[in-house]
């Protein structure tokens, strides 16, 4: 049952969040869909991700 | 003679495959995907609905392409564990991808005649022929990748998976026809439930710092009696709660082995209210800005970048929360038990080391001195932008960030060989050519506001602005890029260990792959073609001059010869649009 209702989330919140990012990008909407800033803000969080992901010590 | 020959000839074109191409059974689905999505995504974005204006049967929708979409999606996701343990490598089909590319080339070519006005060409018996090829050109795509052996053990090997995966599609393209309606403006109950919803929250607070408040439900619009403003459906914000639901959904599933459930989940709601709430605060603030300072531009950029930077907020404090919260993670035994035994470099790893697992899985401490410098420019970027109208005046801020940054990973950094020789500036001069070769072409430089915002500053405030401009251009951007893209990024291709791959151990693939994700970097739209490739143009010149000697120094040289000639470009004959 914990299964079933991790993989169900999973797919329903990927499915649904992708839909909403993916009208937005198609049809423009406002200006927080400027594609050059959605991938400057994207990069920032992967790499803020990146750094806060380090090893503890080495 | 000729059979060595012949023989020489397959084992080259084998090794080049094998090289550039994953050899086995999910490595190919997975290259599948991607290829289809790129497709997608590169040629037909913005080329008309596309493939939506595909027209088979006589049914003309977009059905075609998100029920496979969200199937493959499925029957990937649930059927990759079967497939791993497959290690018998698989050809590559090329001549029947090189007629897949012939028969997207056709597609591409009908799509943007029609376009271009070719009226005879929207006949239905182009729509039937384009509709034809799209699906042969993805049938020899799929079969090219994955040879029909394959995809029948594929299949055979997972049960019905391929059945539930169809069904998965069809309530995938229903249900994101559904969530559709929480922004479109029709008369259906579920419309505008989005916008009502943001609308009456924005008056509550703003009604706490404002007197004359004014709101009209009918047009979504709140603010006050000078400067009202109309939530959009856009500005609603169901595409941050799209964007965090998305993120939350794939970081609890690619770390599900690692968290509680169902406890985890529960993080989820509270993202979305954060980011619900952030909306909210970031349409009070624009009222009071454009209130405060009496005009529509004052906000202009508050209202593009305070979007983004909440949704950065709201993606790093939950990732730091189900690191931090002890009751969400699960204890490392558990974890170890979960997953079983593991293997690392081909090394057994027993349960007992899980924690030691874990740390390995992490990135080098060495990544702080390589990244942070370069997320620091984009985070200034943001503040900068923010606080901007169309003129991004504080522009000296990235300069601030990015020296700051450099000077405390200084001791680090001074570990690298800075030297340079003469290659580094002859490869800057050669990416400065190549970038204003289409400068060239075009006889007349673009329109920019820039100029014209400058020309309208004082000479102090216009040559102070310009002369960070420059230093960022010069020192601090190339510095700072190439720490990130060939410091880090393309050793981090090689090897997790990027810290200890020399600069000469750059393979071709690690170089065009971060060169690639540089080009990204400088695209100002999807379909930017152009700055995309100049952009991965750049990169491959600075990544040569990197592995040319093995020294930082003359990718760092290159970088600032190119952006100096740009600048003197930019100054000398006033065309503000390269800036």
């Amino acid at each position: 049952m914990k299964s079933f209702l991790k993989y169900s989330f999973g797919l329903l919140g990927i499915m649904l969040g992708t839909c909403a990012p993916a009208h937005a990008l198609m049809f423009r909407f406002s200006p927080e869909v400027d594609p050059s800033l959605a991938i400057s803000a994207l990069t920032l969080l992967a790499g803020s991700l990146a750094v806060l992901g380090v090893r503890r010590g080495k | 003679m000729n059979s060595d020959r012949g023989s020489t000839q397959i084992s080259r074109s084998h090794l080049i495959t094998s090289i550039l191409l994953p050899r086995r059974l999910l490595g190919r689905l997975y290259l599948f995907g991607a290829l289809v999505a790129l497709e997608y995504v590169y040629c037909f974005s913005g080329r008309g609905n596309f493939p939506g204006h595909l027209k088979i049967l006589g049914v003309n929708t977009d059905l075609y392409g998100q029920i496979p979409l969200f199937a493959y999606v499925v029957f990937l996701g649930f059927g990759r564990s079967r497939w791993r343990p497959q290690k018998e490598e698989i050809p590559f089909g090329r001549i029947l991808f090189g007629v897949h590319v012939l028969c997207m080339a056709a597609v591409l070519s009908i799509t943007v005649a029609t376009q271009k006005g070719l009226g005879w060409l929207l006949f239905d018996t182009f729509s039937y022929t384009k509709s034809a090829l799209y699906l042969l050109g993805t049938v020899l795509l799929a079969l090219a990748c994955v040879p029909p052996r394959s995809w029948v053990q594929a299949i055979r090997s997972t049960g019905l998976l391929w059945l539930y995966s169809s069904l998965a599609g069809v309530a995938g393209w229903y249900l994101g026809s559904s969530v559709k309606l929480l922004w479109t403006a029709t008369s259906n109950a579920q419309s505008g439930t989005m916008q009502s919803g943001t609308l009456y929250a924005v008056k509550a607070i703003l009604s706490v710092f404002l007197s004359d408040v004014v709101i009209d439900p009918a047009s979504f619009t709140v603010g006050t009696a000078r400067y009202p403003i109309t939530i959009a459906a856009g500005c609603s914000g169901v595409e941050g709660l799209g964007l965090v639901l998305l993120f939350t959904s794939v970081w609890l599933w690619y770390y599900r082995k690692e968290y509680r459930f169902p406890q985890s989940l529960l993080l989820v709601p509270c993202a979305l209210g954060c980011i619900w709430l952030l909306n909210i605060l970031r349409l009070c603030a624009l009222i009071l800005i454009m209130n405060a300072r009496g005009s529509d531009l004052a906000g202009l950029g508050f209202h593009a970048v305070a979007g983004w930077i909440s949704f950065t907020i709201v993606a790093l404090a939950f990732s730091l929360a189900t690191q931090k919260i002890s009751w969400i993670r699960k204890s490392p035994v558990a974890v170890s038990c979960a997953a079983g035994p593991s293997h690392s470099d081909g090394v057994e790893i027993n349960p007992g080391t899980s924690a030691e697992l874990r740390e390995y899985h992490r990135e080098s401490p060495a990544i702080r001195a390589y990244l942070i410098p370069f997320l620091a420019i984009l985070a200034a970027a943001f503040v900068s932008k923010a606080a901007s109208g169309s003129f991004e005046w504080l522009y000296a801020l990235r300069f601030f960030a990015a020296a700051i940054a450099l000077w405390y990973f200084g001791p680090k950094l001074k570990e690298l060989d800075w030297r340079f020789g003469w290659f580094g500036p002859v490869a800057g001069v050669a990416v400065f050519l190549v970038w204003m070769a289409p400068v060239w072409f075009q006889h007349q430089p673009a329109a920019s506001p820039l100029g014209q915002a400058l020309a309208e500053l004082s000479p102090t405030a216009r040559w102070t602005w310009i002369a960070f401009r420059v230093a960022a251009a010069v020192i601090t951007v190339p510095i700072a890029e190439e720490l990130a893209f060939r410091g880090y990024l393309a050793r981090r291709f090689v090897s997790r260990e990027f810290d200890a791959v020399s600069f000469s151990g750059l393979t071709l693939l690690s170089i065009c792959l971060s060169s690639s994700v540089f080009g990204l970097e400088h695209m100002k739209n999807l379909i930017d073609w152009q700055h995309l490739l100049l952009g991965t143009l750049a990169g491959l010149a600075f990544a040569a001059a990197l592995r040319w000697r093995g020294r930082v120094g003359d990718a760092v040289a290159a970088h600032a010869v190119s952006n100096l000639l740009l600048a003197v470009w930019v100054l000398g004959f006033g065309d503000w649009a390269q800036w």
